[in-house]
């Protein structure tokens, strides 16, 4: 206890200046929406939320354990028992689709004002708890905090943009971007606000390499590994897929594919509609198979990586302790010894000592034989079963060759959540291992 | 001659130009007329010298306007200095046509004489110059001129005459004796890069393979600063049953271990790189295992994998009893699980 009140000391000043933050954002916010959008009902709601975050900056800044305004214990802990690998990424997917089916309540500005304010506060009462500052506000993981707000932004613009266009374009109106084609001039409009821009982030790297110093540790030992030991923030959800994969796979097979997917797009792609403009109703299998492949299977893992991974690599809840010794059962079995002796109740079979290398080989291969059918299945059965059901449409309008491109890399993006569905429900390690050629999937 | 200080290369260059001229001028007149006595026929030829001599060392010292001359006016000059040069040149080396040959001793004689005298006026700078430039054009300016470029340029004498133009038509056979020999910048060029090229890349191979060479001395060192491959870690004793031994790792990389395996109490050298992606695990007392920090793979006291995506189990070192009754871990030797070499007698020692 000691030690949290010395940490609330701590961070009492910054939980002040943030609420007061936020206080000012609102109060900014309410006379624009009062002034300029004539909207007083609104204005005066985040001016009262605005008061609120007043008392609660100078409540917090008074540093008492008493005062802070925090998260009760029992939420925190509520939060810490359901997390996990498996819940999470439910979670997300579940939020995920949320906002793509309501993508019309969800794109009205106040909805995600309303959002944007709850997800500050929660933060703010969040960063009262010591464990979650602490991974928070690391030097590392701040930007990653900001790039998850930004992207969050980002990715509203683009559905609210979207969403305009639909409504329009079903009212048989053309898209927005067609109606504001107004050109550009590139000197002096573009290049000027480039070069203001170039300002604007050179002072704030400046700001930032000043009041968040890189962490810089000891000099790097072959036999010593930080734990938690942690890829850059970009290939954290590359670290994650490696979770799952033999390192040829995840680490080389995967994102070779991500990159010759991306190459391979604009060609697989026979949709004329939505160019120059935002849609999702007219492109509605490119868009969610775009979103599923970057934001379910890359952003985040990222998150998850950053903020959920502790040592040895275990999920640990967001107001957990991050503590080396976490014991978690993970006992993994490979399909095979699922197959021969859960199955079939057969000991493996293993070549006899000394037999001759085609013997070995013939073992390896009807040792691996289940694990061999199913992964040849999937790839070569699948794509003609599916292109005479599901994706019938996509068949005909493709050719054989762009549709089989299309197919494979979908089903190998698909590998992935696969995989993951594969180990949290049967512990399966591998469904093809041999060790001896370093061969696993 | 004190404004010289504030004139332009070129104007410094038109000024000699001027002065010689001049020169040249008085000069090849009295050579002219100093040949027209001899015979009425070699007018034509001494009227071929003079224009050539005179004309190109007069004209340079004044531009079109008055000014520097043009970079085109002094390609123009330069193509007709060394056409009205060429035609001096030549005429006592390619033989005349039957047009002339009547007049022959006589006009080889006159043009003979300026041809010589005027070779002392081409050591001036202008003249260099001039013969520099009037060698090659910079490349072909037309798919005509291309290949006409690219042979020597005999001229003949009545040519010089003619308005000089930028792309004059050249008989296509190879006089190799017509060719001046200081001129043809191209085909010194050619020669030269040829050479060039010839000499860096011999360099490149050579330097290369040299590093190469170099390379494979410094991947052999004669001193190794890392610790030895073989070394001793202590006696049996030193390592009581169910014990995995860490201090070994920091320096060497290796964890030593007494274990039950197969109901035998043996004791190996487990290699302390994970079979994942080569991270180093760390030994977990209370839960008994080895757990790597990067993705999670999990060992048991054996090495062999059971948790996280580490696909085989971790590997040993050999090892085995010294001389003076202390083992040794050989770290030269690996030997791996899933290839059925933790059977060799190598691998373990038993306790």
């Amino acid at each position: 206890m000691h030690s949290n009140e010395l940490f609330l000391k701590d961070v009492s000043g910054f939980l002040g200046g943030y609420y007061a933050a936020i206080a000012l954002m609102n109060g900014i916010a309410a006379v624009i929406l009062w002034q300029r959008k004539n909207q007083p009902g609104w204005a005066i709601i985040w001016t009262v939320f605005a008061s609120f975050m007043m008392v609660l900056g100078s409540l917090a800044l008074s540093g008492t354990e008493s005062t802070v305004p925090a998260l009760p214990e029992a939420a925190r802990n509520l939060v810490n028992s359901l997390s996990g690998p498996v819940n999470y990424t439910v979670g997300t997917t579940v939020l995920l689709v949320a906002f793509f089916v309501y993508r019309k309540f969800f794109v009205q500005p106040m909805v995600a004002w309303t959002l944007f304010n709850v997800a500050l506060l929660l933060m703010g009462l969040s960063m009262a708890d010591q464990n979650f500052a602490l991974i928070v506000m690391k030097a590392d993981n701040v930007p990653i905090v900001g790039l998850v707000f930004l992207l969050a932004f980002f990715t509203w613009v683009a559905t609210k943009q979207a969403v305009v266009n639909d409504e329009r374009i079903a009212r048989g109106e053309p898209p927005m971007e067609k109606v504001n084609d107004e050109k550009v001039l590139v000197w002096p409009d573009l290049v000027y606000t480039e070069l203001i821009c170039m300002i604007a982030v050179s002072a704030f790297l400046l700001a930032w390499a000043i009041l968040l110093p890189a962490p810089l540790e000891e000099p790097a030992s072959s036999v010593k590994t930080p734990n938690p030991s942690k890829a850059p923030w970009y290939f954290l959800g590359l670290q994650e897929m490696l979770v799952y994969f033999d390192p040829w796979y995840a680490g080389v097979v995967l994102p070779s594919l991500v990159i010759f997917g991306l190459m391979a797009m604009p060609y697989l792609d026979f949709n004329k509609k939505g160019n120059g403009y935002y849609s999702i109703a007219e492109r509605k299998f490119a868009y969610l198979t775009w979103q599923f492949g970057f934001l379910e299977l890359w952003i985040t893992l990222i998150i998850l990586g950053t903020f959920l991974r502790g040592p040895n690599w275990n999920f640990f809840g967001p107001f957990e302790y991050w503590t080396p010794y976490k014991v978690e059962v993970l006992n993994n079995v490979s399909l095979t010894q699922v197959f021969w002796t859960r199955f079939l109740d057969q000991p493996i079979p293993v070549a006899a000592a000394g037999s001759s290398a085609l013997t070995q080989i013939g073992t390896i291969l009807l040792r691996e034989a289940p694990g061999l059918l199913l992964v040849g299945g999937y790839l070569v059965l699948l794509p003609p079963l599916m292109a005479v059901t599901i994706f019938r449409r996509y068949y005909a309008k493709m050719g054989f060759l762009r549709y089989m491109v299309m197919a494979n890399l979908m089903l190998l993006m698909l590998s992935l959540p696969l995989k993951m569905v594969l180990r949290w429900t049967m512990n399966l390690s591998y469904i093809i291992s041999i060790p001896e050629l370093s061969l696993n999937f | 001659m004190a404004d010289r200080k504030k004139m332009s290369v070129a104007e410094i260059l038109a000024a000699a130009r001027a002065e010689k001229a001049e020169a040249a001028a008085g000069e090849a007149a009295t050579q002219a007329s100093d040949a027209a006595p001899a015979t009425e026929d070699a007018a034509p030829a001494t009227e071929v010298a003079k224009p050539a001599a005179a004309k190109p060392a007069a004209k340079p010292a004044v531009g079109k306007d008055g000014g520097r001359p043009s970079v085109a006016e002094i390609m123009k000059l330069a193509r007709q200095k060394s056409a009205g040069e060429a035609a001096a040149a030549e005429k006592p080396v390619v033989k005349p046509a039957a047009k002339a040959a009547a007049a022959k001793p006589a006009a080889a004689k006159a043009v003979e004489k300026p041809a010589a005298k005027m070779a002392p006026l081409q050591r001036d700078t202008a003249s260099i110059l001039a013969a520099a430039r009037s060698g090659s054009k910079p490349g072909p300016t037309s798919k005509a001129d291309a290949p006409a470029s690219a042979l020597p340029k005999p001229k003949p004498a009545g040519k010089a005459k003619a308005p000089p133009r930028p792309v004059p038509p050249k008989p296509t056979r190879p006089t190799v004796a017509a060719k001046p020999a200081t001129t043809d910048r191209r085909g010194f060029l050619s020669i030269a890069m040829g050479s060039f090229m010839a000499v860096g890349f011999t360099a490149l191979s050579v330097t290369g393979g040299l590093f190469s060479l170099g390379l494979a001395r410094f991947l052999f060192p004669n001193v190794l600063a890392e610790p030895p491959s073989r070394f001793k870690v202590g006696f049996k004793e030193a390592f009581p049953a169910g014990k995995v031994e860490t201090k070994f790792v920091a320096q060497y990389g290796v964890w030593v271990v007494n274990s039950e395996i197969g109901g035998e109490e043996q004791i190996y050298a487990l290699k302390t790189v994970c079979t994942h992606l080569g991270c180093t695990p760390n030994w977990l007392e209370a839960e008994q295992k080895f757990k790597c920090p990067c993705h999670g793979s999990g060992f048991y006291k054996d090495g062999v994998n059971f948790e996280g995506p580490a696909p085989r189990p971790l590997e040993r070192y050999a090892i085995q009893i010294s001389d003076d009754g202390q083992l040794e871990v050989d770290k030269s030797r690996t030997f791996q699980e899933e290839l059925g070499q933790w059977a060799d007698s190598a691998s373990f020692v038993t306790a």
